[in-house]
């Protein structure tokens, strides 16, 4: 059985039948699954050593209060040793690259080097860029972003985007130095000291990674040296000769690939942002082919060295599957590697299997295989040809939009050429919606045309304060925080000497935006039009009343709204609302351009807006003001009581090619399987009806309510450390979730069959 | 010709046990059955009724201050109803913020329900499913099946009839045409309990029975061809505590199957009890006889399963359904 798909991969043109047969009439596939692939003892080891990191909070991100999960690439030791000598803090501080690039390259030359025992795969990190570089945005700036709050708009830039990690796989660390080193030469030449002092600072950085993979080549000789044991006395010999090589020179074996991504994606982790890594499958295939003919890589071999990467990154996001530049399937063998590391060793992981109708069937079953028999929501289903049409959309020229990839939570970029300020930025539309109930009671309007016309005018202005906020931070970006590692990776800021994040330092600089309330605002709405224009039972300024006052005695009305018809259950007149507002938002903001010339795009998510209800009040849906908002655009909480398919149908209306991702969330009760056979083929079937429907995302969890419920009570049962759920965009262990996070998880409308 | 129309409990979506792959079932209303175990009680008038949810009232009393002929009243300030003072006028449900006070059901146009169920239609392909008319006894709208299950072929829609068996042969007869698959009740073959349990013997079930089984011989032969569809049966058999769950019962079934349908059962399908519907009677107000019963456990089912096996059923069209483990 374990060599199913080994075997299977031998075949460059996946077509061998027996295996595809073998796999479909697998039977009995449960949950919590047996691993697919046997561990070996070191790969069981290295597992038990970043789970036991991972429960002791030593992954931990976000606050000890407020944790937002265990998948931080660095491992907590303590503070900085060497804070206090950072150059930006003895030389003074300065909002330059320049600067920016000392205070980084100070940093990795102060990392301790780790080999541990039974690693193929070295490297690890303890402290990020936001933790020791004192930068603060201009009051000026801040008071803009207080004031844009107001009305709904907010978010600091975060970088959130993609390198494009085939740059330095091709070009070795080495090769982007000279580069640098070039564009340095042509600005001094060129009489340009701010693009060059810019190129220094990332000349800075580019020697700092090289010395540290420098350094791990020099440490694993000397424990070579020391070592008495025969397979470990290799393994650093191997090491040794790997790091020394890709330190400077591109990787030349697959071993090297997965070590050099190894490094590249962790030393970009040291920026400490949420950013994704691309297509893991295409940027291995040409080394894994190579290797394999060589008669050097094993399947077993190759599995393992991704699954020690994904143990000790934790949540990166990669992707697999697509199309490629003439948009034929892209799958390759590797994709197939790429699910069977994680089908090794489970935990977790952020992948991204990017589904079109042409996608390798062997390739998609097993994806859906996967997903079914560890029910942790890995990998994540895309899809893709409605990603690239966004891009198209959006302006990006077709030899471009192809290399789309998705890269995280909810959203996808071109790697290394997009620049779009992913996932932090906030627009919050029941903001604009309670203006409307005010100025609407007010002006006494008599139609729900006249109402919506309103919305839409406020909503412009909500817009309008986020274009200001974000324009105002613009400004200011590319000095107070530049992206220049990921610039590194990425097509353009060597040669312009203008960093990612500055004007056209990439060619694409859109700005997205996530939107918080849309089902809330379309209940409401739908709830208004019906009770307040249609029947007549209430009027504006009632309405407006009850939600200021929280429904406090007005519980028959609540109970009016809440049970209007709701978005979620495939009813034609509320989704129609739903779809509107959508289609709103995309043309207001598809109207304002950013300091960089290109548009606002709105992303149909908001990964934690949803669980701070008490900023937004009471809304006109007959919803509390404690009750949590409804998640990015699934249903409230409760609302949807059709059934998954209808969901789904409803989800699907949207034209998502509009938009940045939009996921639709599902979270299954094992017992939804009771009596089935097979359950891969539900998922395969129903996630790709609705992706030929409209739907753009699936993050699936197959969790026992109650098992989670008992977990927030015993975090410290065996039984419970390793279960994983996918938590908003992100995969995450549950335990180390806060209590509002896990509250709200098992609160989440939970379908026990279609 | 006057819009056709028809009364439903409800319509059930993504269903997986009404027939084939994932489904939409439709339950109309009416049935001519009595059966006491009744899962649908609600369905058994094809007109409207009544009912209140307590989980659902928030005590504001508005339905009784709309109640014109005083069903509702409220003598120390709860809800007390009295159905027979009810004539279903629909002022409470109107007047109900919360949706406490509801109607058992409603009334579609031929159209509307077909908008419904084909909304599903793409994952009726990809499931191999379709939609299934269940109630209640769909024979009783038998004009307005015929009529949507021709439609829904015609859409390309799989179609399923899941039927009680008793209703004039007419009904029957003008419907299997436009029918992909028929699931059929056998509850007791002992025609005087079949009358005691049900208000009705099982001769003309058994007869019409015997007509789905010839049309599925007749069009099953035929040789295939462009637009030709071929005919499934499934047997249904609810087991009922001490009435239907017993191996007297059981075996008579299996042995009556395999000599007499065993060339056309595609499926022998044993429908555990369960007390699911309990809600429903609270709902109308109305005590159920067997809301003391247990679920049924494994064990009962196994030996009703030997029972069924040794009586000449092919274990591979035997299945059981419904069982749910013990809360």
């Amino acid at each position: 059985m374990t060599d199913i798909i080994a075997d299977h991969r031998v075949s460059a043109t996946l077509t061998d039948e027996r295996a595809a047969r073998d796999r479909a009439s697998r039977k009995g596939v449960v949950m919590q699954a047996p691993l697919q692939f046997r561990q070996s003892v070191r790969i069981r080891r290295l597992a038990q050593r970043s789970r036991e990191l991972a429960i002791s909070g030593k992954r931990r991100l976000g606050t000890e209060e407020a944790p937002l999960g265990d998948h931080a690439c660095w491992i907590h030791i303590g503070p900085f040793p060497e804070l206090d000598q950072m150059p930006s803090r003895v030389n003074g501080y300065e909002a330059t690259g320049e600067s920016w690039g000392r205070d980084y390259a100070f940093l990795v030359d102060h990392f301790p080097v780790e080999i541990h025992r039974d690693e193929r795969i070295v490297g690890e990190i303890h402290w990020e860029m936001h933790m020791v570089r004192q930068y603060e945005w201009p009051e000026r700036v801040k008071e803009v972003g207080r004031w844009a709050a107001e009305l709904g708009a907010s978010g600091y830039s975060s970088l959130h985007t993609c390198p494009d990690l085939a740059i330095g796989l091709s070009q070795g660390w080495g090769g982007i130095l000279k580069r640098i080193k070039e564009s340095r030469q042509k600005y001094l030449d060129l009489d340009h000291p701010e693009k060059a002092s810019y190129l220094l600072g990332m000349q800075l950085i580019c020697e700092s990674v090289i010395h540290f993979i420098e350094r791990h080549a020099e440490q694993a000789l000397e424990l070579a040296a020391a070592e008495t044991d025969a397979w470990q006395k290799q393994t650093y010999l191997r090491i040794a000769r790997c790091c020394a090589h890709i330190a400077r020179h591109p990787p030349r074996t697959y071993y090297e690939g997965v070590q050099w991504i190894h490094f590249a994606v962790m030393m970009d982790r040291v920026v400490g942002h949420g950013n994704g890594y691309g297509r893991l499958d295409l940027y291995l295939i040409d080394l894994y082919r190579k290797t394999k003919s060589d008669g050097e890589l094993s399947d077993e071999e190759a599995r393992e060295y991704l699954a020690e990467m994904f143990l000790k990154l934790r949540g990166q996001f990669f992707s697999l599957g697509g199309r490629d530049a003439a948009l034929k399937d892209a799958t390759n063998e590797m994709s197939f590697v790429v699910l069977e590391a994680y089908d090794l060793i489970g935990d977790y992981n952020n992948l991204g299997v990017m589904w079109h109708p042409d996608i390798d069937r062997d390739f998609y079953n097993y994806a859906c295989d996967v997903l079914a028999r560890h029910g942790e929501s890995i990998p994540v289903l895309v899809n893709y040809d409605l990603m690239r049409e966004a891009e198209l959309r959006s302006g990006i020229p077709e030899e471009d939009a192809w290399k789309v990839v998705y890269s995280g939570c909810q959203w996808f970029c071109i790697p290394g050429k997009e620049y779009c300020d992913q996932d932090v930025n906030s627009l919050n539309i029941l903001a604009p919606m309670k203006r409307t109930l005010a100025s609407a009671a007010a002006y006494e309007i008599g139609d729900f045309e006249g109402f919506y016309a309103l919305f839409e005018e406020e909503l412009t202005a909500t817009a309008e304060a986020l274009r200001t906020w974000k324009n105002t931070q613009y400004e200011l970006l590319g000095s107070l925080w530049p992206e220049m590692f990921t610039s590194m990776n990425s097509h353009g800021p060597i040669e312009r000497g203008v960093d990612m994040v500055d004007n056209r330092g990439v060619d694409y600089q859109y700005t997205s935006v996530n939107i918080l309330g849309i089902p809330n605002v379309a209940d409401a709405f739908h709830a208004i039009k019906r009770l307040v224009f249609e029947q007549r039972r209430y009027t504006l300024a009632e309405v407006e009343a009850a939600i200021e006052t929280n429904w406090v005695g007005r519980e028959p009305m609540r109970q009016r709204f809440l049970n209007e018809d709701k978005f979620g259950n495939d009813q034609d007149d509320v989704d129609a609302i739903f779809v509107r507002i959508t289609e709103s938002l995309a043309r207001i903001l598809g109207s304002l351009k950013n300091l960089r010339g290109q548009e606002f795009r709105a992303s149909l998510f908001h990964f934690q807006g949803h669980l701070t209800p008490e900023t937004i009040g009471a809304t006109p849906d007959g919803r509390l003001a404690k009750e949590y908002l409804a998640h990015g655009i699934n249903p409230q909480v409760g609302r949807a009581t059709t059934g998954l398919l209808a969901t789904a149908n409803s989800i699907a209306k949207v034209d998502q090619r509009k938009f940045q991702g939009g996921p639709m969330q599902v979270e299954l009760q094992p017992r939804f399987f009771d009596g089935k056979e097979d359950i891969w083929t539900y998922i395969r079937d129903f996630s790709e009806v609705f992706f030929r429907k409209g739907g753009i995302q699936i993050n699936l969890n197959i969790m026992d309510l109650n098992k989670l419920r008992d977990a927030m009570q015993h975090p410290e049962n065996p039984d419970y450390q390793n279960i994983i759920v996918r938590v908003t965009g992100y995969a995450s262990r549950f335990i180390c979730l806060s209590r509002a996070y896990q509250k709200e998880f098992v609160e989440r409308m939970n379908f026990e069959g279609f | 010709m006057a819009t056709l129309t028809c009364q439903t409990i409800e319509i059930s979506r993504g269903t997986t046990h009404d027939g084939p792959g994932l489904r939409t079932t439709v339950f109309l209303k009416g049935c001519p059955l009595r059966c006491l175990w009744c899962q649908n009680p609600e369905g058994i008038p094809v007109a409207q009724g009544v009912w209140w949810e307590a989980r659902k009232c928030i005590g504001c009393l508005s339905c009784v201050a709309a109640c014109p002929t005083g069903a509702l009243q409220a003598p120390h300030g709860e809800l007390v109803r009295d159905p027979t003072g009810c004539t279903i006028c629909g002022a409470c449900v109107e007047a109900c913020p919360s949706r406490a006070m509801a109607l058992t059901g409603r009334e579609w146009t031929l159209d509307a329900l077909l908008h419904e169920v084909l909304k599903d239609k793409e994952y009726y392909q990809a499931f191999g499913g379709g939609v299934t008319v269940s109630g209640g006894e769909p024979l009783g709208q038998a004009t307005f099946v015929a009529e949507f299950l021709r439609r829904l072929q015609k859409k390309g829609v799989h179609t399923a009839l899941d039927t009680c068996g008793l209703a004039p042969e007419s009904a029957l007869t003008s419907i299997l045409p436009y029918t992909d698959h028929v699931l059929f009740d056998i509850k007791l073959l002992d025609s005087e309990l079949h009358q005691r349990v049900t208000g009705h013997g099982n001769d003309h079930i058994l007869r019409n029975l015997s007509i789905v089984a010839e049309t599925l011989r007749m069009r099953n032969a035929k040789p295939p061809s462009n637009g030709y569809r071929t005919l499934q049966l499934w047997i249904r058999t609810p087991l009922i505590p001490n009435t239907t769950a017993t191996p007297e019962n059981i075996g008579a079934i299996s042995t009556y199957i395999h000599e007499h349908l065993a060339d056309v059962v595609e499926r022998w399908e044993l429908c555990a009890f369960n007390s699911a519907c309990k809600q429903k009677y609270d709902k109308l107000g109305s005590p159920w006889p067997y809301a003391d019963y247990d679920l049924m456990d494994q064990a009962t089912i196994d030996s009703l399963r030997e029972v069924a096996l040794s009586a000449g059923s092919d274990p591979d069209t035997l299945v059981v359904s419904g069982l749910t483990a013990r809360s």
